[in-house]
């Protein structure tokens, strides 16, 4: 399954001109015109939204014409699968973190991504993962007082 | 030599026994940053600016400008021995620094790279001490016409000046803006593109995006090369570093070229990538063993290395006299500034002389502690790239999920840096540049009310742009600098149309 780098350049071409059309589409909700002899709140907005799709076009108009021109690869099977074995993991610990909070996502995805991707036997893994959580309490906690995310079950322990 | 008096009182404020521990601490956080690649200078700054809103603006501001100069000075290390650049601006090292490191010269390489980019700093910080304080007068007589002409003129130089597609920048910086506008407007308090989401409604914080597009969207990208360290080992002795430090004033023609190109394109906001890549080039074309760059070429290392280093430390001229940062870092910085209550801008040097020159004398304390320091924890760093990247990288992931949390504890604000961080990762592989997105970012609103409130004093006539001499001429520049490609693109036309002819 390989991406070639024109089409990757097109797709992103269209979803930025998306971005650019809700822009403008979000800035006539709050008016775009001039009333009282100022400038209504979309006024601004709209323009961007408009030089976005602009922009985008250009970009996209470039890359048909040039077709020629680079055709590399944007992303084989292999890359593809490395990238999404690396993200896929902080999407768990994010989806994690925000049901039983910071710590214990930190400490399941730190776990995790040592015994998986860099190979560690059981218990490094473990004691990697404990040693991770309690450097970030005590800097976070303790040396810069800015509390992160507890969730329920640190909560129930009494950690505050 | 008013300017001077202050100065002295600066270095009152900045050698105190705290401060100078600030900046320790600082220059090594960012030589951690500056050394792992995957976490940059942007990022860095802005992972550790939540951290400052309980100090007091002055020690923030020291800690976040050291951490800077060690992040410039840790990026060059990595350049020199793993040929895998730290940072951005520090992949022109890599063309001469490597081969030199590979030859057996680590430790000649690394000391020509510390004092050529430790001349270039200092440099930088004496355009600074002399012009800042004229800049910002001068600026005092800007209304809000003005201020949007500088801002244009800031933006459009980035279309102008970009190596890559100016559509591309187009669309970067627009995106940048649009994210801006995100939130509660400033003048008539409307609530702007947030589509009924609640989580919308304060807004998106540049951090956010910073930590998304340069250090998650970094790290995919790192992951994805497969990073492999090949390191060169470096024993540090003291003859050779002394021996090479006296060697570097007979390249005093590159360095004052190069230290000129870095603060010229540290005030415009070209930033240090670009000022070391152009520095290299013409080194390369001036110089007269030209034909042995790229193969371990002293002049090679030095000319990149100055100019980055000018360019970093003056990209912080502007941010200060005018509040236009030059570069992302100094963007990131601005944007901690206005969250400590400071406004940026000409106002500052008259309402906080003791911030201002607190700050410039301690750049100055800044770049000599990160020159002993860099040379000092060579074998330490050397040593912590060691480990895999596959044993790093998670740990990066988790320090950037934890930032983008504290800057104002929402889980919202996680998956925002993620989507970011999948942009910067396609944005980043497709050469769309990710500063104008960030600047953008940060002067998005106070460029969109200079403009409001310039077309409100003038019943929405856009001939205020135009109204006096200065405000023209700088519409003018920042026109001219927006049909740059199209004037140079028309004039290559031109001449391979001339060189037809005559072939004809």
């Amino acid at each position: 399954m390989d991406i070639s780098r024109p089409t990757m350049e097109v797709a992103t071409a269209s979803a930025t001109a998306l971005i650019g059309a809700v822009v403008c589409y979000g800035a006539l909700q709050n008016g775009i015109s001039w009333a009282d002899g100022a400038p209504q709140p979309g006024y601004f907005p709209f323009y961007i939204g408009c030089l976005i799709i602009f922009g985008s076009a250009v970009t996209a108009v470039q890359t048909l014409i040039r077709r020629d021109g680079e055709t590399g690869a944007f992303l084989d099977g292999a890359r593809l699968r490395t990238v999404a074995a690396f993200f896929l993991p902080i999407v768990g610990f994010t989806l994690i973190s925000g049901f039983l909070g910071l710590y214990i996502g930190m400490a399941i995805y730190v776990f995790y991504a040592m015994l998986t991707a860099a190979k560690f036997r059981l218990h490094n893994a473990a004691l990697t993962a404990l040693v991770v959580v309690v450097v970030n309490f005590v800097i976070f906690e303790k040396l810069f007082t800015v509390p992160l995310l507890k969730g329920p079950v640190l909560e129930y322990f009494g950690i505050y | 030599m008013g300017n001077f008096g202050q100065l002295m009182d600066g270095f009152a404020v900045a050698l105190t026994a705290h401060h100078v521990l600030i900046m320790i601490v600082g220059v090594l956080l960012g030589l951690v940053v500056g050394v792992l690649p995957g976490l940059g200078a942007p990022n860095g700054v802005s992972l550790l600016l939540p951290l400052t809103f309980t100090m007091d603006p002055i020690s923030a501001i020291i800690l976040l400008t050291s951490m800077y100069w060690g992040a410039l000075f840790g990026g060059s290390t990595t350049s020199i021995l793993f040929n895998i650049p730290g940072e951005p601006s520090s992949v022109a090292t890599t063309f001469d620094g490597y081969p030199m490191a590979k030859q057996g010269q680590a430790v000649r390489a690394l000391s020509l790279a510390f004092s050529s980019a430790g001349i270039g700093a200092l440099t930088g910080v004496i355009v600074i001490t002399l012009l800042s304080g004229w800049v910002a007068q001068f600026a005092m007589r800007f209304g809000a016409a003005e201020y949007f002409a500088v801002y244009f003129m800031a933006f459009a130089s980035f279309i102008g000046m970009a190596g890559g597609s100016p559509f591309k920048t187009l669309v970067a910086m627009m995106l940048g803006f649009a994210a801006a506008t995100v939130g509660m407007d400033t003048i008539s308090g409307e609530s702007r593109l947030t589509f009924e989401f609640d989580e919308l409604i304060g807004g998106i914080s540049f951090l956010i995006a910073v930590i998304g597009l340069f250090g998650l969207g970094e790290l995919l990208l790192t992951m994805e090369e497969g990073l492999k360290f090949e390191g060169v080992k470096a024993k540090l002795d003291l003859r050779t570093i002394f021996r090479t430090v006296a060697e570097v004033p007979r390249y005093w023609a590159t360095l004052v070229r190069s230290a000129l190109i870095g603060c010229w394109m540290g005030i415009t906001p070209g930033g240090p990538t670009a000022a070391s890549f152009m520095s290299y080039a013409l080194g390369r074309r001036f110089s007269r063993r030209g034909r042995h760059f790229g193969k371990g070429e002293p002049e090679g290392i030095i000319a990149p290395e100055t100019a980055d280093h000018s360019a970093g430390s003056c990209a912080l001229l502007p941010m200060l006299a005018l509040g236009i940062p030059g570069s992302a870092t100094s963007a990131v910085m601005m944007g901690g500034l206005m969250i400590w209550g400071l406004s940026p801008g000409p106002m500052l040097f008259t309402t906080q002389p003791d911030f201002v020159w607190g700050l410039i004398a301690s750049m100055y304390m800044g770049n000599i502690i990160a020159v002993v320091l860099v040379l000092a924890t060579v074998p330490l760093f050397a040593y912590i790239l060691k480990a895999p990247f596959t044993v790093v990288g998670p740990m990066i992931t988790v320090v950037c999920v934890i930032g983008a949390y504290t800057v104002a504890s929402h889980t919202f604000d996680i998956w925002l840096a993620l989507l970011f961080g999948l942009a910067g990762y396609v944005f980043k592989k497709l050469d769309y540049p990710l500063a104008p997105f960030v600047l953008a970012m940060v002067l998005g609103d106070k460029a969109e009310d200079a403009f409001r409130q310039a077309m409100l004093t003038s019943d929405g006539s856009p001939a205020i742009f135009f109204s006096n001499g200065l405000v023209s001429t700088m519409m003018g520049l920042g026109i001219f600098l927006l049909l740059l490609p199209a004037i140079t693109a028309l004039a290559g036309r031109i001449r391979s149309g001339a060189h037809k002819a005559e072939a004809a």
